[in-house]
């Protein structure tokens, strides 16, 4: 039960991350973006090939840090791919979503991003072959917390956590104290307005999804530090991140944050009642729940009228 | 839909009633071959049966009369692969079907088409224990056989591991797909017969993010060894979180972890305890001589799938075929089927030679004991057969088989289970 309960916040602070950048890109673009996931891959795999270039040319980099499996060198190749997956996002919208916008409705933009997801996904399968990859062939032990009730925890995951949370209160310092943080909420506020009051949309949206890749990249890196990297990361994260936007209200920074460890503690703690085959259906049941009882979501405003 | 199947019923009908004149004595004997030819791997399943049917005429073909095949592409499709089956029965007038692979294909041929128009049907390559679910319950009114080892072979050689490892707690984590589950009601059983308790059974659907929470609920039954129904793709992902939960490295996995990919992304050092399973050719004198004539006749190993199980579906069947004579109906031929496998019968050898003499014999009413590509075939009373099995382990340098368990043995321990 504890043990569910803190699996469940790890996977939490992973699935936080990603819907943080979701919530703001929905929310401002206005349409579901279905490959918004897809920036997880992007960023992983960014990361591993940062990781071994730096381990090779530098192979003092590779020394792992008492107990991780992180090493300098993946610290960097992580920075790396931050910038890359949100200078990827960027290009993406450039190439695609902003042509479209111009153009079509939402429900079109709906459809171009399942295409864009699709392609993300097979063009990573055609350089990374289908195989599941590693940043380390070791596998790092869990630390015994205590043994009855038995209560693991792996070291990784809680670099991951303090990692995540990290970031959540720079990210939350930047928007409270920052005259760009106030642009960006008036942006997500209300994009027309804004632009009256003289906030630049064009430089917001870009910055937007830089922060989004960002992010994304971050999270994809420490899911595939916990566990490995697999072309399909994205897609297996597109329901949990989904259901973490839906659930903090979608355009709330602070309730996608809180929406993602609800998420994860809800599929962990699912395993107590539920046999081990319906937990992945748990995102489902939280979409559902949400929409029922309030549809705006924990922290969204409903619609005005 | 409903017309559909009305129309369907009346076809069937029709054809059982007119069954026997339809086939009167005409030659060529036209039989059906439903095989997914257009895929690369059943290609050369397809063509080991037309081998086969090129050997039986050239010992004079069945009762006097040459064989016509009709090879008809399944695209490993369910509804391509009825549609094939049925044009052979409703247009051709096939009495014996050969076909297809994957259950997901041979069940809706053998419901929908083979079964209602009364015709024989054989495969070379589905496992699913469902189809012996509908044999048992008469569903496939005996016209039904199959040359390949069911999931039940599988699940036991599992269990037979496990067991003579020692282990006497295990907990079976399984694939979430129609094979995962078979396996895992099947293991179920087998280990409760066999004493081994289960601490826990866990189904893994694969391309979940994380299998963390899985991991940790069988960490609490506190097992002695895992047993590993999965694929490398989730089984990768549970290996490496178990073992880094401080589960135990003493593993017991299917086949289908043969694979290097699993070796190399869980690490060897965490594999040496790690035992698999998995179904084989016997080693016999005819399983060799079907490998040296395979090599002989398509300059090639036959180290697809399903080869020598392709070859000696259409042997039996052929021979069965004879023995009921040009003109027969499907439930004749499966009803001579026991002559040509029987255990004290005459042996014969799979060459066109050895189906000479089976025919002779045949056709003075003695049974042989065909000796084919997997060796002295024998069905069970719902067309399943058993299978000879291996153990392997992984090494530094690739995959190596530990152990050969004869069939004998196999079918022993399976008999021990029930």
């Amino acid at each position: 039960m504890i043990q569910n309960l803190m699996d469940g916040i790890l996977t939490g602070s992973i699935i936080s991350l990603g819907a943080i950048g979701l919530t703001m890109v929905m929310h401002m673009l206005r349409f579901a973006n279905f490959a918004y996931a897809e920036l997880l891959a992007i960023g992983a795999y960014a990361a591993l090939v940062f990781d071994r270039l730096f381990a090779a040319l530098v192979p003092v980099m590779d020394q792992a840090f008492g107990g991780l499996s992180l090493t300098w060198s993946l610290t960097l190749a992580t920075l790396a791919a931050m910038a890359i997956t949100g200078l990827s996002a960027v290009l993406i919208d450039w190439a695609i979503f902003k042509r479209i916008r111009q153009k079509a409705d939402a429900l079109s933009m709906v459809f171009a991003s399942f295409g864009v997801a699709l392609i993300i996904r097979n063009v990573i399968t055609l350089i990374f072959g289908l195989k599941a990859e590693l940043y380390s062939n070791d596998i790092a032990f869990a630390m015994v917390l205590s043994r009855d009730p038995l209560l693991l925890i792996k070291p990784d995951q809680v670099f991951v956590l303090v990692a995540a949370l990290v970031l959540m209160t720079i990210f939350h310092l930047v928007l409270s104290r920052t005259t760009f943080g106030f642009a960006l909420r008036a942006v997500a506020e209300n994009p027309a307005l804004a632009q009256v009051a003289g906030v630049p949309l064009a430089r917001i949206i870009i910055v937007v999804w830089m922060i989004g890749g960002a992010f994304s990249a971050a999270a994809g890196v420490f899911y595939a530090l916990t566990n490995h990297l697999s072309p399909l990361i994205g897609h297996n994260f597109l329901l949990p991140v989904f259901a973490a936007t839906i659930v903090g209200g979608i355009g709330s920074v602070y309730g996608a944050l809180l929406g993602g460890f609800i998420v994860g503690i809800a599929s962990g703690l699912a395993l107590q009642v539920l046999p081990s085959g319906y937990s992945p259906a748990m995102p489902f049941l939280i979409i559902l729940a949400v929409l029922l009882v309030r549809p705006q979501g924990l922290f969204g405003e409903a619609e005005q009228t | 839909m409903k017309t559909k199947y009305l129309r369907q019923l009346v076809i069937a009908a029709a054809l059982t009633v007119g069954g026997a004149s339809v086939a009167a004595a005409d030659c060529p004997v036209k039989v059906g071959v439903a095989l997914p030819t257009s895929v690369d791997w059943g290609k050369p399943i397809a063509e080991t049966a037309l081998w086969v049917a090129d050997m039986i005429n050239e010992a004079g073909g069945v009762d006097g009369c040459p064989v016509e095949t009709i090879l008809r592409d399944t695209q490993v499709d369910a509804k391509v692969g009825v549609d094939a089956a049925k044009a052979m029965v409703d247009l051709d007038k096939v009495q014996l079907m050969m076909g297809a692979v994957s259950s997901g294909v041979t069940l809706p041929i053998l419901t929908s088409v083979t079964v209602p128009a009364g015709v024989m049907q054989i495969s070379c390559c589905s496992s699913s224990t469902r189809i012996t679910g509908l044999a048992e319950e008469g569903s496939t009114k005996g016209l039904w056989f199959r040359t390949f080892a069911t999931s039940n072979v599988q699940s036991a050689v599992l269990t037979k591991l496990a067991k003579d490892a020692g282990y006497g707690k295990v907990t079976v984590f399984y694939k979430n797909d129609d094979w995962g589950q078979d396996m895992a009601s099947l293991l179920d059983n087998a280990l409760k017969a066999s004493g081994i308790e289960v601490a826990a059974s866990i189904a893994i659907t694969d391309n979940q993010p994380s299998y963390r929470a899985e991991v940790t609920e069988a960490l609490g039954g506190n097992p002695d060894a895992v047993i590993l129904a999965l694929y490398p793709k989730e089984g990768i992902a549970v290996t490496r979180e178990w073992i880094s939960l401080g589960g135990t490295t003493k593993m017991v996995g299917a086949n289908s972890l043969r694979s290097e990919e699993f070796r190399d992304a869980v690490g060897m050092q965490y594999l040496g305890d790690f035992i698999g399973a998995d179904t084989s050719s016997p080693r016999t004198a005819s399983a060799s001589a079907f490998v040296e004539a395979y090599k002989a006749k398509f300059g090639g190993e036959p180290s697809g799938p399903g080869l020598p199980n392709s070859f000696d579906a259409a042997a039996i069947s052929l021979l069965a075929y004879h023995a009921a004579g040009n003109g027969a109906t499907g439930a004749e031929i499966a009803a001579k089927v026991p002559m040509v496998t029987d255990p004290a019968g005459e042996p014969v050898d799979a060459n066109v030679e050895g189906f000479k003499k089976a025919m002779a014999l045949l056709s003075e009413g003695k049974s042989v004991s065909f000796q084919g590509g997997t060796g002295a075939v024998t069905f069970d009373a719902n067309g399943d057969v058993s299978a000879p099995a291996v153990s392997w382990v992984f090494t530094e340098t690739g995959i190596d088989e530990r152990q050969y368990i004869p069939l004998e043995e196999v079918n022993a321990f399976i008999q021990s289970l029930n």
